[in-house]
């Protein structure tokens, strides 16, 4: 299941570190993302998941540290940069634009052009809709019309557009930020075969989430933050009930991989 | 059975749009009974759309202000300062009427992206960086009047946008009393759009994407050639149409045109559903932000000329509660309280609601205090129209 080591990692982060103020949110992280690799990343609430994303998809810039993306150091000062490398963040809150339809939404701020009318883009919206068409049916995303206005869609089919939508252009990383947050289970089953569906077709994903269950379901290799400090970086393997015990005895500080290091 | 059922769907899926369309066609169905034919008749509908023209520019850039969650409570007086600037320009700094459009239009763009800066730049709420527009500007159009009071205004090519008809084609003796060149022009339109529409279909269909049913199809058709066809002769039985009219007209095409088929139109709209994600998704709220309320500001300078034209004057208290009257078109029209939602043609059949309201009562003989509390219950029952369909949705 591991990819071989000497392979150059998507994405490489060397002791990052962020504060915001007198709060160390981040004190120095290293995080590896192989290809065609889920990398689950959980942790306590400020444990500095949100920020390490938020680093990586240039929300935030941070006070140390370097970010490599296949093995080429990269400078990304914001979400533009992020985007550019091919790093997409799939929100907490969707990012989606409820009046708007699904494909306009797929294709939010990169609209296909078709002609120009002076200075003025004109839409190539069956264009837009075929391509939209194209990636729910490769997604096998079930939603019944691309017109169909997102604020009609159930808290599954958004989150599969938004998804979708991250995963349109060709990007190299897709983060998601508790992408089964507030989800029923029917949907969060839906949006686990999506994560599953994603990397059978050879993308790398990295996924924050609360529920162990997901991360045990989805997840290669898992990775623990815990007061802005990775404590734990494994495959994840073994039985349900046994590696949820050891997680949360990493989440909640009773035992940590990486102690000397940090002393040091 | 299968037409009736496609048209309750139909329905159902467009109540909102469709709503609109039909209390209009039921208000217009009232006067005309109570009034004995005296609301339909070709003088009065040409009389009402250039009464309607300076608040229906007003409220097609007010919907785009609205649909990008802002308002502009500025527009009324900037309205009647720029209509006066216009009547200063032509009077007594003696230049010639192709020159004072640009010039007012080109102010009242700068105006528009000065509240731009304010709201865009300075993060001021739009509803106080307005209100202060409201104020200064209400204070500019006195100074401008001061001296003067009432100024008047003689240019014929001026005055002719506000009160002036198209001209008749010369030399055709044939339907003696109806305008001819209106009615070309009205076939003319029938055709195209019957085109546009087969076209449009034709090319859908070739995607392999949903279309009407062919009998709505055909319904559709016919129903708005009729619509077109009936206008047409109303008018061309006074005087033709009117530029006031052609002014619309042409506000209403381009900027359905940029809002439905163009980039720009459909950052608008995402910036109004949700700016945070416009904002991540590489739109520039900012950039937008600036484009509407120029626009806005273009559209308002529009108001003042033709307002100013209509009167052949500019007054002193020129474009007095412009603003909220095309806040009201905007809203009645379908504009969404809660941002992202409206469209310019819906905000122009609004401004049409209101002012044939006001039309219909007067020659009803309704008391003018009588007839804001109608107008007041029409707008009420627009937007609970709207936020009751809205939860239905969900």
């Amino acid at each position: 299941m591991n990819p071989p080591e000497e392979a150059t990692p998507v994405v490489e982060m060397r002791n990052i570190k962020k504060s915001f103020a007198a709060v160390q949110a981040l004190r120095g992280v290293d995080l590896v993302l192989h290809h065609n690799e889920v990398l689950g990343l959980v942790g306590d609430n400020a444990a500095g998941k949100s920020t390490l994303m938020k680093v990586l998809s240039g929300a935030y810039v941070p006070d140390e540290g370097e970010i490599l993306i296949e093995g080429e150091r990269v400078h990304i000062a914001n979400p533009w940069d992020a985007r550019r490398l091919g790093i997409e963040m799939v929100y907490q809150d969707l990012a989606l634009a409820n009046n708007l339809d699904v494909s306009a939404n797929v294709f939010m701020g990169r609209e296909a052009v078709g002609t120009r009318v002076g200075p003025l883009s004109v839409l190539d919206g069956h264009h837009m809709e075929l391509e939209t068409q194209r990636l729910l049916d490769r997604l096998k995303i079930d939603i019944p019309s691309v017109r169909l206005k997102v604020e009609r869609l159930s808290g599954g089919q958004r989150q599969a557009v938004a998804i979708a939508r991250a995963t349109a252009f060709n990007s190299k990383v897709t983060i998601m930020d508790e992408p089964t947050a507030a989800l029923s289970v029917a949907a969060i089953s839906k949006v686990l075969d999506l994560v599953r569906e994603l990397k059978a077709q050879g993308a790398s994903i990295i996924i924050i989430s609360h529920r162990l269950e997901d991360i045990y379901q989805v997840s290669d290799r898992m990775v623990v933050l815990r007061q802005g400090r990775k404590v734990r970086d494994c495959a994840v393997e073994g039985d349900i009930n046994e590696f949820r015990e050891q997680v949360v005895a990493y989440i909640i500080g009773a035992r940590d991989d990486f102690a000397r290091k940090a002393a040091g | 059975m299968s037409f009736f059922k496609d048209a309750q769907k139909l329905f159902q899926e467009n109540i909102r749009e469709y709503g609109m369309y039909i209390a209009f066609f039921i208000i217009i169905l009232i006067f005309s009974i109570t009034t004995k034919g005296l609301f339909i008749s070709s003088r009065n509908i040409g009389n009402l759309l250039n009464a309607t023209s300076y608040i229906a520019v007003l409220a097609v850039g007010m919907t785009l202000v609205i649909v990008i969650r802002h308002i502009d409570l500025s527009v009324g007086f900037l309205a009647g300062f720029l209509g006066a600037i216009a009547a200063i320009a032509l009077k007594f700094w003696l230049l010639p009427v192709y020159a004072t459009i640009p010039l007012v239009l080109a102010l009242g763009i700068l105006a528009g992206l000065f509240t731009g800066f304010l709201v865009a730049q300075m993060r001021i709420p739009a509803f106080v960086a307005t209100l202060a527009g409201w104020l200064g500007y209400r204070g500019a159009l006195q100074l401008a009047t001061e001296g003067t009071g009432t100024i008047i205004i003689s240019d014929e090519i001026f005055n002719a946008i506000g009160n002036g008809f198209i001209p008749e084609i010369p030399g055709l003796d044939i339907f003696p009393g109806i305008h001819k060149l209106t009615l070309l022009l009205g076939i003319a339109a029938i055709i195209l759009f019957i085109r546009g529409e087969i076209k449009s279909r034709r090319k859908t269909r070739s995607y392999n994407f949903e279309v009407l049913p062919m009998n709505m199809f055909m319904l559709k058709l016919v129903f708005v050639s009729a619509l077109i066809g009936g206008i047409t002769w109303v008018l061309a039985g006074y005087r033709g149409l009117s530029w006031a009219a052609v002014v619309i007209l042409i506000v209403v095409s381009i900027y359905s045109f940029v809002t439905s088929k163009t980039v720009l139109g459909r950052h608008i709209y995402a910036v109004g559903g949700n700016p945070e994600a416009a904002q991540l998704s590489g739109i520039s709220v900012k950039k937008i932000t600036y484009v509407v309320f120029g626009s806005m500001g273009m559209l308002t300078a529009l108001s003042g000329i033709l307002y100013s034209s209509w009167l052949r004057s500019a007054t002193t208290v020129a474009g007095t509660l412009f603003e909220l009257d095309a806040i009201a078109a905007a809203f009645v029209g379908g504009v969404s309280v809660s941002g992202g939602v409206g469209k310019v043609t819906g905000s122009i059949i609004g401004a049409l609601v209101m002012a044939s309201l006001t039309n219909g009562m007067n020659l009803m003989g309704v008391g003018i205090s009588s007839q804001y509390i109608v107008r007041a219950g029409v707008l009420a029952a627009a937007v609970i129209f709207d936020v009751a369909t809205r939860k239905t949705v969900k």
